[in-house]
Formats: C-alpha cells, structure tokens, sequence
C-alpha cells in the first residue's frame, strides 16, 4: 500500500482554481522531488497533504488515513515546514523544540533526548540556548527542518528547506535530507533543480494546477530529451513552457 | 488536554519573555494607585465634614464613606474595571493575530491538535495574564486594612472586598473571551485591540442608552449591559445571575473562536 495516496485532488480559491484533478501516489520510503513554477500549486498541495487546507475535491490519504475524515492520525504521520518556518522569536531554539514536541504530543518522558536527537540531527545543537530572532537565517531554516523531524514521523513533507541557505548549508541539508529516505517518505518541493538531481529518485512537476510528469527522473530525461544526456531543466522548460 | 495546557503556558512565557506583562502590569498599578490616592482623599474630606457636623446632618448620598469597605474599596473595584476595560485588548490582540503573522498558525494546525484545544490552551493563557495583572490591584485593600483603623471592628471587611475582586476578576475574564474571538480574526494585532475596545466599551455603556429608551427595550438593555451585571459583585453580593450572565458571554465567546478557527482554513 502507497504511504501516500492522491486522487482527483482539485482546490479552488473562489473561482481561482489552484490545483485540479491531481491523482498520484508515493510509497513508503521514496523521495519524492515536488517541482513546478512559482503558483503552479506546490504550495497549495503541500498544505492539502497536511491537512491545514481542506480540499475541494478528490481523496488524499496518508497512511491509509483520509485526511478529512481523520487529520488527527494524519497530523500525527507528518512532519511538516512550510514555505516561512513557523518560528516564535521571542522563544529559545530548545524551549521552541520543546513546545512542538508536546504539541505532537510526544511522552514528557525522553521529551530532552528527542529535542536533543533532531538537534544534533540538524546541527543546531550549539545554539539551543539562544533566541530565535538572534539567529541567522541558515539556522532558522534548520530549527524549521528540526521541528519537522520530531518523534520520527513516517512522512515529511518539506516545503523549500534549502531556500535562503548558503551553497555549504545547501549541501549539508540535501545531505541530511537523502540520508533520511528510506527511513521516512520525503516531499521534498524546490525551485533549484540541480537539488532534485541530487537528492530525489523520482520527481513530479506541476504546471498551472496539473501534473506535467510524474516518473522516475532517469527515464524522465531519458523520454523527454534529445538524447540521453538531457538535464532536468531541459525537461523542466520543455514541460512548463506551455 | 496536556496539550491546551502545553499551548497555555507557551502563551504565559511568551508575556512574561516580551516586555508585554511588564507595561501592562506598570499600567495597572500606576493607574489603579492615582485613583486609589483620588478616593483616599474624598473620603477623609468626607469624615472631616462629618466630624465638624454628624453623620445625621450629612447628605444620604455620603453615607457610603462611613467605612472604608464602601468608601475606598468598593468605589476602587468599579475604576479597575475601567481601567480593565482599557488594558485588556491589549492583552488579548495578540493570542491569535500573532501566530497568523509569524505564520505559526500553520505549525498549530497541522500538528495532531484539536481546534478546541487550541482555542481553551489559548484562553488559559489568557486567563493566567488577565489573573496576573488585576491580582496586582489586591494591594490596595491590603493597604487599607494594614494601616487602615475603624470605629467598630476591621477596618476592612474582606468578604466584601473579595467578593468585589470576584466581580473584577470575571469582568477580565469576559475582556479576554471576547478579545480571543476578534483576534481569531485578523492579522493585525492593533486592529484587534482596537476592535476589541470597540465592542467592550459600548457594551459596558449599554445603561446610558436603556435610561434614555422606554420598556420593553429598557430592561433588555440593562440586563444585557456589563455595567449593571456588575453593580451587585462590585458592592460585595454573591449574584448568581451575574455569573450565569458573564459565564454565557465567555462561553459564547469561546465557541465564535472556534468556529473562526475552523473557518481560517477554508479561505
């Protein structure tokens, strides 16, 4: 059974449509690449997945779990940052780790060994005494990527983790991030595609509220391309020109 | 419910770790203490005048200065509900309107917790605040009883005054309910402060409008007005049709807040 199952998901803003008919599956396991240009409905599908916006139409479940008829089982599978990691800045990286971690209702028992296990996952271990608002935008966006991983949720859906970084902490969290699949099932959605080639097996593009490809990225390129060598972005253009 | 609780005491940490609590709590004492000197002074005029004359020969409406219950501390409990009426809102504007701004909102909603224990962890903080900073104001009849003197007995009668400080605490207690619900609302924290001020003070004024209109009108307002559910607390009577009243208010309050909570997501 797929981790994660999509069916003729469609969400409208008003009589602006986001996302339609979207149907895909993702197994337990995968890394899943979430490309597309700015609107094409990332976003939008990201926070269905997580139960933050309820659909318009169409079936998504997580874990066997619809997402409108049970959020709780499904919030409690997902690990989630959005777009803007949600931060309080007035808040120590450990009283905030701490914070969510009983929000996800993780036992107050091994509640410190957890904070201190995605910390060191995460590298932020030696700023956890400090405030929020003093940090650098990199270690923000890690204190987001922390919070995502507590209590070892089987899905994490990551929305941009590597924006705002610099090459070196680029680096470091594809790295995190590759070393987490298989482990847990990763969406990971980017503009940077060289970071799909990187880190994903398989990718899905979106293109104004629809998927343009949904496959495996070797034989993606390998369909789409001139020839064998043809990169993502040659597929990207290809697909989204339109 | 751990987790409301958890979400109640983020909300009191966060008060107490941001210069908030401090201004509010300087507000309310600085305040409270200008017209506690105000009422000091009136009413050792008013036992002045009547030690010149007798209490017999004074006007009736001096003879709630005969003790210090009802000369000082009572007429105190009715300013610190208005002073209440102003400093509230800015207590309350930012439990929800915050976290839309920082886009923490998204973090509550999509962790494993219930809309209601959202809204009942945010109001005990809430509640915890608004507790926190009218406690201050037991200082005065602590004042008063400590230096005060009297012809027979206490100089203060405490059950009175407590029963007052009930009234005052259920008063706050309304501010910050319907203060939760206007700042489910917006984004904008001065927005819902000022909304929020909005629809408490007219509120409260609703006695000045019922005088001025005829029955039936009349006695709907009055009994709809926090001004006159809050007259027999404030004088030390035990009015269970108060705390029925202001119970609804909150509890009808609480429940717009998850109704707009639930609503957020849908826009």
């Amino acid at each position: 059974m797929p981790m994660i199952e999509v069916q003729h998901l469609t969400r409208r803003y008003r009589d602006r449509v986001a996302i339609e008919d979207l149907s895909f599956d993702v197994a337990e396991g995968e890394l899943l690449g979430f490309l597309g240009p700015n609107g094409a409905g990332k976003s939008t599908t990201m926070k269905i997945l997580t139960g933050f916006l309820p659909p318009s139409e169409g079936v998504v479940k997580v874990g066997g779990f619809d997402v409108t008829t049970h959020p709780l089982e499904v919030k409690r599978r997902i690990g989630y940052l959005p777009e803007t990691p949600p931060l309080y800045p007035e808040m120590t990286v450990r009283g905030y780790l701490r914070f969510v971690a009983s929000l996800k209702r993780l036992p107050s028992r091994g509640l410190d060994t957890e904070v201190e296990r995605v910390a060191s996952l995460t590298g932020v271990t030696h700023v956890l005494g400090r405030l929020i608002q003093n940090l650098s935008k990199g270690y923000k966006q890690r204190t987001g990527i922390a919070q995502a991983l507590l209590g070892a949720p089987p899905v994490l859906i990551l929305d941009e983790p590597t924006e705002g970084l610099d090459p070196a902490q680029r680096a470091e969290v594809r790295a995190l991030i590759k070393g987490l699949a298989g482990k847990h099932t990763v969406i990971l959605s980017t503009h940077i595609l060289p970071e799909v080639t990187m880190t994903c097996e398989r990718v899905l593009i979106l293109n104004q509220g629809r998927i343009a490809a949904h496959d495996d990225l070797g034989k993606l390129a390998g369909l789409h391309g001139p020839s064998e060598s043809a990169s993502l972005e040659e597929v990207f253009i290809k697909l989204t020109a339109a | 419910m751990r987790t409301a609780l958890a979400i109640a005491r983020k909300e009191l940490s966060l008060y107490f770790t941001t210069p908030w609590a401090y201004v509010v709590f300087t507000a309310m004492v600085a305040l409270s203490s200008f017209f506690f000197a105000a009422l000091l002074e009136t009413f050792q005029q008013v036992q002045q005048m009547a030690r010149e004359t007798t209490w017999a020969q004074m006007p009736p409406e001096y003879d709630s200065y005969r003790n210090l219950t009802e000369g000082v501390a009572v007429q105190l409990w009715g300013t610190v509900i208005i002073i209440t009426l102003f400093v509230a809102p800015f207590l309350s504007m930012r439990l929800f309107a915050e976290e839309k701004r920082n886009k923490t909102f998204e973090l509550l909603m999509t962790a494993p917790v219930r809309p209601i224990e959202l809204v009942v962890g945010k109001y005990l903080g809430g509640l915890g605040i608004i507790t926190a900073t009218l406690a201050l104001t037991l200082l005065f009849p602590a004042l008063l009883s400590f230096f005060g003197r009297a012809e027979t007995g206490t100089a203060l009668e405490w059950s009175t005054v407590l029963v007052g400080f009930v009234g005052v605490l259920l008063w706050g207690a309304t501010c910050m309910a319907v203060g939760l619900f206007i700042s489910a609302l917006t984004e904008s924290q001065m927005l819902a402060a000022l909304l929020t001020f909005a629809v408490l003070l007219p509120w409260m004024l609703l006695t000045s409008v019922a005088q001025a209109s005829e029955e039936p009108v009349r006695s709907v307002l009055t009994y709809l007005s926090f001004d006159s559910q809050l007259q027999h607390l404030l004088k030390g009577v035990l009015d269970v049709q108060s705390f029925v009243f202001f119970a609804s208010v909150i509890a009808f309050s609480l429940l717009l807040t998850h109704r707009a909570v639930e609503v957020q997501r849908q826009a």
